[in-house]
């Protein structure tokens, strides 16, 4: 498995606020998957998430990503992992306001000494034209998209993607779901992607569903249907 | 109901509780030395203004060569001038008569003799008498028995009355001629001819004075000059800070500024004139409110200088000659200036005249109104006091704009929030109370608890700032409403209108572009296209651009704290490199200015010593505000002291390239003057002027000062050529009579600004240098934590993406370390540049001329303390960064 996460536990608050977020999860998904992660609010999706990319962590249990164990790991050798192995994507976008796309894009080129090639990955997002405009001057979905690029100009092994289309209408969703399905194809990075979105489960090669910081459902889709077909997105 | 809203302001308190504590102990600061100084000037000037009174401070003084008639001072009491002409043609007549007189009677008795002698010589002859000795006693037989009767009887000839009347008459005629030219000049000279001159009467009080050499530690060695009052005097009393006037001749009070920085004190003694005294009072002379020696001296100098009380027995006892000062009262008091100056003017004619017609001579004049001895202090703590409360509303403004864009940043952070109240019926006039709520309480807590220390221990250390260097008496407390308006009232309304303005402008935009995160006020262009530096570089240049607004408050704070620095440093550089100079400032070792060129037998002053070098001096008067390059000039108004030089042919101490008319150095700088330009200088007592066209400049720094060669000198001031002012010496000359010296100019005269001021300000130059860090470290402080605020989403986020703590500092850090540095150096440039025009500008207000001066090192060092100030809040910076959660982007749900 490229990623192993083995009886993870996470809790936070003390006494009367006292939260059990996760109860011991378990999940593995093999290099190249896309796996979709869903839930209800408060499932623990986003923590489960966070749990992997190094950004919180754990009380106890198992993370490894790629053979690597990731839980106790010092703040620098997390900040290594992530830089190293890890592409993130939010639901609001996290560009850095001041700076234009291409340079937003740049900030994760500078994190890496193989990056893709720039123009190519702006040509592929449709983001050429956009290339010298700041964030504010961009709709949702080109921002989405440049928060895309910025993740994939490392070429990461793992793409974490937390709601990417949380706040994009239906046709701007749907083109970056195709975005993310021709990366997958083409660079053959793992993905994890946390969503509430119903639909997207059917595009991707694995689906959990969490409830209540459980694993309530896990299964391996069979009959994957392409991004560009989905329905009710 | 009140506005929910407010519950927020004591969260928001505690939650940023740093930058709160920084602003307010900024401001307490600011508005606590601000209000120490008002309460500290209102308490020293309440003390002073009330002194003239308590202490019958005399309206002015003049000394006398010698001890005032009771004639003389009955006439000088009512204040009228004297009619000196008909007084001298009087007193020539008389003079006159008595010579003809004499004359007359010598010659008739000749005469008479003559004829006697003569007649006994023929009749001897005739009996035929040629012994001498026969003819010689029969002569003296007839004189003794015939002379008076022949004298009598040519007494009462026709021909003798005739040639006695006419003899009277051309004296007398020769006496009114001699009188009349005499009198033209000095009437011309002192304008005494007005017609319908109003006297000015006077109450005259006898203030005589000994000056004695004083040797403190008493080890054989004069320490400084002390100038010795009686202790029964009713005019210019003391206030006694410690101990008491001296009641036995073998007690002393003294100056108690002197007695501190000779380190001496009540129970101590001192040798004055050779004799021990032990001193039992420490004293404050109103009319010695600052030591200055001369009235001309540049700065006081209570280090070589001292004012002292002996008991009238005591004050017998010494032996140095006594200077007879005699001080005046108006019976009429006034504090109108123009009148003041007028009265002073009436007073100085009846004084010359009354001199002339009773046989004395005047030393010295001062009305009380140019007397720097009481009039230097209380002007000084005037002008500290404004220049105190500019400065301070500077930092306040520049703290009201850190606030504002504080606010704006925070307006910014809660669009959303905003927004959302403002749909739900939030007024905008409630939303800008709201966000105008905390500068108003935070500058209200600073300046409420500024004003506590104020009045407190600000207050102390101010005024002991001018205990440490003027001889101020004993002062009570009083309650300034200067301060509070100036302290608060200012401050408040700064801070309130520049938020409102700002607060009111940003939340004029509709709900909806809060809900959309959509403040900008235009819409943005294309992104300006950056060079093809580094990533890195680009991206710091984002931030720098994204922070222009945050930086041009810091580029003013950079600027006014660069200035200070250059006070910091330059005052005492410029003092040291006055005192370092002042041997190169003098044309001579010694310069011995003489109270006449001839002594009391009219012989010509000569010495022996080799190096001497005569020259002849004059003072004039260069009008401020009217040169020859029309140059406004911003001092009091009254004219520049300007001495000018007759310097001999070939001279040793002052080179002239050629003839004609030179200036000093400092003559040049200060007034812009150089070759070429016309200069016109006047006679203080006399409406006359002359006109000089400037042949060059004379590198000499010392003095505002003119030169020529002492032929032009002695043609155009009238002089004659034997005549001369005073000798340049290398080494020092002592064959001549000390009463024919008025003053001797060595370089240690020149150093006692430098000591002074100095002591005055030294240790307080040090503490304010550290002070500027603080200021600096807490501007940066709260401009770099807005930019970090500003950016906290971005820098969470690059977290997320893997970039390292230091990196992250790198990017956010050093724009503002490059933005700092470069405001630091150009800061300091801006700073240097308006001190040095401030310094003129005070310079023009006062006589002579000093030079602001830096070194290269205190220049490095200004801009160097600033950035270490800097480097204290790049740590803190860095730990802040640090701090900054990955959640703040995880949990963005805008």
């Amino acid at each position: 498995m490229y990623v192993e996460v083995s009886n993870v536990k996470k809790s936070y608050g003390e006494g009367g606020s006292y939260v059990e977020v996760l109860k011991g999860v378990s999940v593995g998904v093999e290099r190249g998957e896309m796996c979709v992660i869903q839930g209800t609010s408060g499932s623990g999706k986003s923590t489960l998430l966070n749990c992997i990319g190094g950004l919180d962590d754990i009380d106890s249990g198992s993370c490894r990503i790629d053979g690597l164990e990731i839980a106790g790991l010092r703040k620098d050798k997390l900040s290594e992992y992530r830089r190293d192995t890890l592409g993130f994507i939010f639901q609001f976008y996290n560009l850095v306001p001041n700076l234009t796309v291409r340079e937003n894009i740049e900030v994760c080129r500078y994190l890496t000494k193989d990056p893709l090639d720039m123009d190519e990955l702006l040509e592929t997002l449709g983001l050429k034209e956009h290339a010298d405009k700041f964030p504010s001057q961009l709709s949702g979905g080109q921002q989405q998209r440049t928060a895309i690029a910025r993740a994939l100009i490392k070429n990461p092994k793992l793409l974490l993607c937390d709601e990417p289309t949380g706040a994009l209408d239906s046709k701007t969703s749907r083109d970056i779901l195709i975005l993310l399905e021709k990366i997958n194809e083409k660079y053959g990075t793992t993905m994890l992607i946390v969503t509430h979105n119903n639909s997207i489960k059917n595009m991707v090669h694995r689906v959990i569903f969490l409830k209540d910081g459980e694993i309530a459902k896990h299964y391996v889709n069979e009959t994957r249907v392409p991004a560009r077909e989905l329905e009710d997105l | 109901m009140k506005n929910p809203l407010i519950k927020r302001i004591p969260k928001e308190l505690v939650a940023e509780w740093h930058k709160y504590a920084v602003i307010v102990i900024f401001m307490v600061l600011m508005i606590g030395v601000v209000s120490g100084m008002y309460v500290g000037h209102d308490s020293l000037m309440a003390t002073i203004n009330a002194g003239p009174e308590e202490l019958n401070l005399e309206d002015g003084c003049f000394e006398l060569k010698k001890k005032a008639s009771q004639e003389l001072l009955d006439d000088l009491s009512k204040g009228d001038m004297a009619d000196v002409r008909s007084y001298f043609i009087d007193k020539g007549t008389k003079e006159a008569d008595e010579e003809v007189a004499k004359a007359i009677e010598e010659n008739l008795n000749e005469e008479v003799t003559k004829a006697i002698e003569d007649a006994v010589r023929e009749q001897c002859l005739a009996f035929g008498i040629t012994d001498e000795q026969m003819i010689r006693e029969q002569t003296d037989a007839a004189l003794e028995e015939k002379l008076e009767d022949a004298l009598e009887e040519a007494r009462g000839s026709e021909d003798f009355q005739k040639a006695v009347e006419e003899a009277y008459s051309e004296a007398h005629e020769e006496v009114v001629k001699a009188v009349d030219e005499e009198w033209d000049e000095t009437a011309k000279r002192y304008e005494l001819d007005e017609e319908g001159f109003v006297p000015v009467p006077i109450k005259i009080y006898e203030h005589f004075y000994r000056e004695e050499a004083e040797d403190n530690d008493n080890d054989g060695n004069r320490d400084a000059t002390v100038r010795i009052f009686k202790s029964d005097s009713a005019i210019d009393k003391a206030a006694f800070i410690e101990g008491r006037a001296p009641e036995t001749d073998s007690e002393i009070a003294i100056d108690r500024m002197h007695a501190s920085n000779a380190g001496a004190g009540i129970g101590d003694s001192i040798s004055i004139g050779g004799r021990k005294y032990e001193i039992v009072g420490l004293l404050s002379y109103v009319n010695y409110l600052t030591l200055h020696e001369s009235n001309t001296d540049l700065m006081f100098d209570s280090f070589g200088f001292d004012v002292a009380m002996l008991t009238p027995s005591g004050f017998d006892r010494l032996s140095s000659r006594v200077h007879y000062e005699y001080s005046y009262k108006y019976p009429e008091k006034t504090d109108d200036k123009i009148e003041l100056a007028d009265r002073g003017n009436r007073l100085l004619k009846a004084l010359i005249t009354q001199t002339l017609v009773h046989d004395n001579e005047i030393e010295d004049f001062l009305p009380e109104y140019l007397r720097q001895a009481s009039n230097f202090a209380p002007s000084d703590i005037d002008g500290d006091s404004t220049t105190t409360a500019v400065l301070c509303y500077v930092l306040i403004a520049v703290i009201a704009f850190i606030f504002a864009i504080t606010i704006n940043n925070t307006i910014e952070k809660e669009a959303s929030v905003i927004g959302t109240l403002r749909a739900s019926g939030y007024s905008r006039s409630e939303l800008v109370v709201h966000y105008m709520t905390m500068p108003v309480i935070v500058t209200l807590f600073g300046a409420l608890l500024g004003n506590v220390l104020g009045y407190t221990a600000f207050r102390n250390l101010m005024m002991s700032l001018y205990y440490e260097s003027y001889s101020l008496p004993p002062c009570g407390f009083v309650w300034s409403r200067t301060a509070l308006v100036k302290t608060t009232i200012i401050p408040l309304i700064l801070m309130f209108f520049i938020n409102l303005i700002v607060i009111v402008k940003k939340l004029q935009l509709s709900p909806l572009r809060f809900l959309r995160h959509d403040l900008a006020t235009k819409k943005r262009s294309k992104a300006m296209r950056l060079p093809s530096w580094s990533f890195l570089s680009r991206f710091r240049l984002r931030i720098l651009f994204q922070n222009i607004p945050n930086y041009i408050v810091l580029a003013f704070g950079v600027i006014f704290i660069e200035l200070m620095m250059c006070f910091a440093f330059g005052l005492p550089d410029s003092l040291n490199n006055y005192g370092d100079k002042a041997s190169e400032m003098m044309f001579a070792e010694y310069q011995y200015m003489l109270m006449s060129s001839r002594d009391s037998d009219n012989e010509v002053i000569e010495t022996s010593e080799e190096t001497a070098e005569r020259f002849s001096a004059k003072t004039l008067l260069f009008p401020r505000n009217n040169d020859a390059k029309k140059m406004r000039a911003f001092g009091s108004g009254k004219d520049e002291s300007v001495t000018v030089y007759g310097i001999a042919d070939d001279s040793s101490y002052v080179s002239l390239a050629s003839e004609g008319t030179y200036i000093s150095s400092a003559f040049s700088e200060k007034y812009g003057l150089g070759a070429g330009d016309g200069i016109s200088l006047h006679e203080e007592y006399e409406n006359k002027s002359y006109d000089f066209t400037i042949a060059g400049v004379v590198d000499y720094d010392g003095a505002v000062a003119v030169f020529m060669d002492r032929k032009s000198f002695g043609e155009r001031f009238d002089m004659d050529e034997d005549e001369f002012s005073g000798y340049f010496s290398q080494n020092e000359i002592k064959d001549i009579d000390e009463e024919y010296i008025a003053t001797v100019i060595t370089s240690d005269d020149m150093a006692k600004v430098t000591v002074q001021l100095m002591h005055s300000f030294g240790s307080v130059i040090d503490v304010f240098k550290y002070v500027l860090v603080v200021l600096a470290a807490a501007l940066i402080y709260l401009l770099a934590k807005i930019i970090i605020e500003r950016n906290e989403h971005s820098i969470s986020m690059v977290k997320i993406l893997g970039f390292l703590n230091g990196e992250i500092g790198s990017l956010y850090i050093r724009p503002t370390a490059v933005v700092v540095t470069l405001f630091a150096v150009a800061g300091f440039a801006a700073g240097y540049g308006l001190m040095l025009y401030l310094f003129k500008v005070i310079m023009l207000s006062m006589d002579g001329y000093f030079r602001f001066f830096m070194k290269p090192v205190s220049m490095v060092l200004s801009v160097v303390y600033l950035l270490i100030g800097y480097a204290l809040v790049s740590v803190i910076d860095y730990f802040r960064i640090k701090k900054i959660p990955m959640d703040v982007a995880l949990k963005n749900v805008e």
